[in-house]
């Protein structure tokens, strides 16, 4: 029986499919933590130093699917391998690899927040490395509580893309908060590491001692200590009256916010919508902004020197400086995010990131914002007058006659 | 498309199928990010064992001090090989009936060149380790004021637990933030406010006012209190060094090219390291002039 | 490799398909492959819509099965030899087959408007009892609070979790506040897409108390699949209760107590 057709085309079909499917193919690696690239360039790490680092710190933290928690960071280990992981279920059915199941493609599997989705959400995702949480009930330079963590897990963060869970089981938020202090203490402990190199004494040959004081004692229990302290720095807050006349507060709070003790309208702009200023950064992204001009700025220096007139030495230095700042623009493009401003809050959305109860809005007054512009009025503002700027925050997004107007143009955003 | 026939495909199919062949494998290429080295895993399991194992007799520990009694004083002076060009102007558009009084334009203060005696200040010299210190924490604060919004010390440096009166001069409010500590506190016009600071800083970190972004200051706390800030003559003075021991002293400078802002100096009779440290011994009361530290053009990055 | 044997495998391939499709169908609610249990009021009307149709369908497509594999089995060339018969066209059987099939479309739109209209088009003339802003990726609502006015100071704000009292008509505004999603409730049979910049009513009466999934049913980016609330149906008073206690704590001017505290005092 001879066919009416050419096999040609299916040949051509099947070798176009085969080459598709083998471009997907390839074995999985398992995931592993990335350094912190950024902090080893700026500390101008060599090969070797950062592999001492990376070996530290598997020896102290262990891997993504296998993580480790020395007594002295005070975590579960238990629930850290109920995060830990890929997604499974264990053998009695519980369900394991929660992180990289809900938090990884935001925050990265390190937790630094340059999962795959970061580079498109506004705000970016947090970077738990350096140790700086925003919401919390805590003073400005301390840590959050293992409650306002599982409190952000449960609200989400609202006005940005980190969602609530709070439908998943209570056991499985626990484990998802102890995880993010795992990789918090983690990268803290690295850019500890890190930047103990510049601390060393000549004699020690660029190798940090691998001893358990200098490790355990010196590095990583300061910053776990802070972590398991973090309850006994929550702010005190003195009750708001109960009998308190709302309108004569609201009216005193509309004082101050104008005023200059706390100054609200120089960043949060006389109209409330946070068009006060726009050009100030988050700890996170000014970080990179400041890396960005060092690396600029040396390099327009390394460029302009001539190496005619080197000597050898100084030549060959010359082309390490410029091998560094080659290294350091991959770096910077490949493991850092495009810096954005961070504007100051629109307070007419009634949209609140660190949770919209009056208490919340006292934190945020009190103690500023950590890692953010927003400053604290602690010690300057009496706690009942900041209970009087939170009744006035509250009624901005009803305010109908305040600054604005009847006639004040309406903008999209206003609409919700 | 028709199919081919028994001879081979004309040359536009062969390209067309060459093509998407090409874009097939290219969609799954991207720009790699930069490889780090692996971590030894022999090497983890072992230092494993180590942190697990009780905590033993301390380690070698410090160094047993070296003996010495008496002071002695350093005193230096930097000065600029290369040309420091003009300073640019700060863009101050906030405030302006102050920042920008009279027109007056607020400049950038990296790099600070006295013209006459090439001077350059705001350079930081400060001891690494001292065994022994002379004086108690003075308890006269420190004054750190802002004005016509620019803080009016570029650079300057307190002890661990003596007061800073962080002031505002200025009619309106200000906030000052002091990087990598707690304090980030508004200060209404006129007032000030005392801050003790409770932990080393290492190299200088920065001070910034939110509200008025392009303010900005370094500030560097030492728990000995060996540190000295450059005039603008480019000079300083560190009195009171324990004598009959080697001090190394760290130097920094805000616009530096090396790591964490060291100022990095050829001068192998001091013993300078490429992290921008020396090292001095001295007798009791000594003065050691340690005479002009020119600094070549190529420290100071653009 | 004969042909004879070729041809009854085809045919007899051929009539698995409806064998296999019926008994999937017949089987699919013993293993739970099935609708969602309804709990809402018009989902009968809904569900009976859906059987009218199954059934309808079901016997017209077993009947064409069946033909089908009978003249596959019987036509068979290699057991069939007479000559073929050629027809030019049958104007009448094409009439008969285009006006029944027509026929049975146009009853079954008429049919079902009622039902339609029950559904998306006869609000009931009530206050919204929340509006539900679609967001990537969760619910967020509001509940109108005390004074029982959407959008004055005292309202309740919530994610994901939503409360309604049984046996009570309830009406949600739904809207969206960046991109389009569907507001899916299986078990209300209620499916409304969030279209940006509409406020769109959707009502609906639940007869059984319990806690049921929402989900979003039109895609909406990366995290669409994970898009998931929770409605409790709970009696008036159960819900009355819960809508204070969420008011309390947002109202709260003091810390709820830290477990982490009673564990360190005892």
């Amino acid at each position: 029986m001879t066919m009416a057709y050419s096999l040609r085309p299916l040949w051509i079909t099947c070798s176009l499919g085969c080459l598709v499917v083998a471009v997907g193919c390839g074995t999985t690696p398992a995931a592993s933590f990335r350094p912190n690239m950024v902090e080893a360039t700026k500390q101008r790490l060599t090969p070797a130093q950062e592999k001492q680092v990376a070996t530290v710190l598997l020896a102290m933290f262990g891997t993504p699917d296998d993580p480790v928690a020395l007594p002295e960071t005070g975590l579960d280990e238990a629930k850290l391998r109920l995060a830990a992981g890929p997604v499974r279920s264990d053998i009695v059915g519980r369900k394991n690899g929660l992180y990289r199941e809900h938090c990884a493609h935001c925050h990265g599997i390190t937790g630094d927040g340059l999962g795959p989705t970061a580079a498109f959400l506004n705000p970016y995702p947090r970077d738990y490395r350096p140790g700086v949480f925003k919401f919390k009930s805590t003073e400005r330079a301390d840590k959050p509580t293992h409650a306002d963590l599982v409190r952000i897990l449960h609200n989400g963060i609202a006005g940005t893309s980190m969602p609530s869970f709070a439908l998943l089981p209570e056991a499985q938020v626990e484990a998802l908060a102890e995880y993010v202090k795992y990789l918090s203490i983690r990268g803290e402990t690295e850019l500890s590491l890190m930047r103990a190199f510049f601390e060393l004494d000549d004699d020690a040959q660029g190798k940090l001692p691998e001893t358990r004081e200098f490790l355990v004692d010196e590095t990583l229990s300061p910053i776990a200590e802070k972590w398991q302290a973090a309850a006994d720095a929550r702010i005190p807050v003195p009750e708001m009256p109960a009998d308190i006349d709302l309108v004569a507060s609201i009216a005193k709070g509309k004082e101050l916010f104008y005023g200059d003790k706390a100054n609200c309208v120089k960043c949060h702009g006389v109209t409330g919508l946070g068009d006060g200023q726009a050009n100030d950064y988050d700890d996170w992204n000014k970080a990179i902004v400041e890396i960005d001009k060092e690396v600029k700025s040396t390099a327009a220096k390394a460029k302009e020197t001539s190496t005619v007139s080197m000597s050898a030495d100084e030549a060959a230095e010359h082309r390490s400086q410029l091998a560094w700042l080659e290294k350091f623009d991959a770096v910077l493009a490949g493991d850092a995010l495009t810096p954005r401003t961070i504007p100051p809050r629109n307070l007419r959305h009634g949209i609140y990131r660190g949770g919209r109860r009056p208490l919340d809005l006292y934190y945020r007054i009190h103690a500023g914002i950590n890692g953010a512009p927003m400053p604290a009025a602690k010690g300057t503002i009496s706690p009942e007058d900041i209970w009087h700027i939170v009744n006035y925050v509250r009624s901005l997004p009803y305010e109908l006659d305040g600054e604005l107007g009847a006639d004040r143009p309406m903008v999209a955003r206003d609409r919700f | 498309m028709q199919a081919c026939s028994t001879s081979s495909c004309s040359p536009i199919q062969a390209f067309t199928a060459c093509l998407v062949a090409l874009i097939t494998v290219a969609s799954g290429c991207s720009a790699d990010r930069v490889t780090p080295p692996t971590a030894d895993a022999e090497g983890a399991k072992q230092l494993r064992v180590t942190l697990a194992s009780a905590p033993g007799a301390a380690g070698a520990g410090e160094a047993a001090a070296s003996t010495g009694t008496g002071w002695g004083t350093l005193k230096g002076r930097f000065v600029f090989a290369g040309t420091p060009g003009a300073p640019k102007p700060l863009v101050a558009d906030k405030d302006t009936e102050v920042c920008s009084k009279a027109g007056m334009k607020l400049l950038d203060r990296s790099l600070l060149v006295d013209p006459s005696s090439k001077g350059l200040a705001n350079v930081v010299v400060f001891a690494r380790k001292a065994s022994r210190v002379k004086n108690a924490v003075p308890e006269i604060p420190v004054v750190f004021d802002q004005k016509q919004c620019e803080f009016l010390s570029p650079v300057f440096a307190a002890r661990v637990g003596q007061p800073v009166d962080v002031r505002n001069s200025d009619p309106i409010g200000h906030n000052t933030n002091i990087a990598g500590t707690a304090f980030n506190q508004l200060i209404p016009a006129g007032q000030g406010t005392i801050y003790k600071p409770e932990s080393e800083t290492g190299m200088p970190t920065m001070v910034t006012c939110n509200i008025h972004p392009w303010m900005k200051a370094y500030a560097v706390f030492r728990k000995d209190g060996y540190v000295a800030v450059t005039a603008a003559d480019g000079s300083f003075s560190i009195a009171d060094l324990p004598a009959g021991e080697t001090i190394e002293l760290q130097v920094w400078h805000e616009r530096s090219t090396g790591p964490n802002g060291a100022l990095v100096l050829d001068k192998p009779d001091l013993k300078w390291t490429p992290k921008g440290r020396f090292q001095i011994k001295l007798e009791s009361d000594e003065t050691k002039d340690l005479g002009t530290l020119e600094v070549p053009a190529s420290a100071i990055g653009t | 490799m004969g042909s004879r044997f070729s041809g009854i495998f085809w045919s007899l391939l051929f009539l698995a398909v409806p064998v296999l499709g019926v008994a999937t169908f017949a089987i699919a609610p013993a293993i739970d492959v099935w609708l969602p249990k309804d709990i809402s009021e018009h989902g009968k009307a809904i569900d009976g819509l859906f059987y009218f149709i199954l059934g309808l369908t079901g016997i017209v497509f077993i009947a064409t099965e069946v033909v089908l594999f009978w003249f596959l089995w019987k036509y068979d060339a290699a057991r069939d030899n007479g000559p073929a018969k050629y027809i030019h066209g049958s104007h009448t059987l094409e009439v008969v087959w285009t006006i029944i099939p027509a026929a049975t479309l146009l009853f079954l739109a008429i049919y079902q408007m009622n039902t339609w209209a029950d559904v998306k088009m006869r609000r009931p003339a009530m206050a919204p009892t929340v509006e539900v802003v679609a967001r990537q990726f969760e619910w967020r609502l509001r509940y109108p609070g005390r004074d029982g006015t959407l959008g004055t100071a005292d309202d309740l704000f919530l994610v994901n979790d939503m409360h309604v009292p049984v046996d009570e008509d309830i009406l949600v505004q739904l809207k969206s506040m960046d991109v389009l999603h569907s507001f899916f409730i299986p078990n209300l049979r209620i499916k409304q897409d969030a279209v940006p910049g509409m406020k769109i009513p959707v009502w609906f009466k639940a007869t059984e108390n319990g806690q049921f999934d929402i989900v979003c049913a039109e895609l909406c980016g990366w995290g669409h699949y994970k898009m998931k609330g929770r409605v409790t149906v709970e009696s008036r008073e159960d819900f009355d209760r819960w809508l204070e206690s969420q008011y309390a704590k947002q109202e709260a001017t003091q810390p709820e107590p830290d477990p982490a505290d009673a564990v360190a005092q005892n």
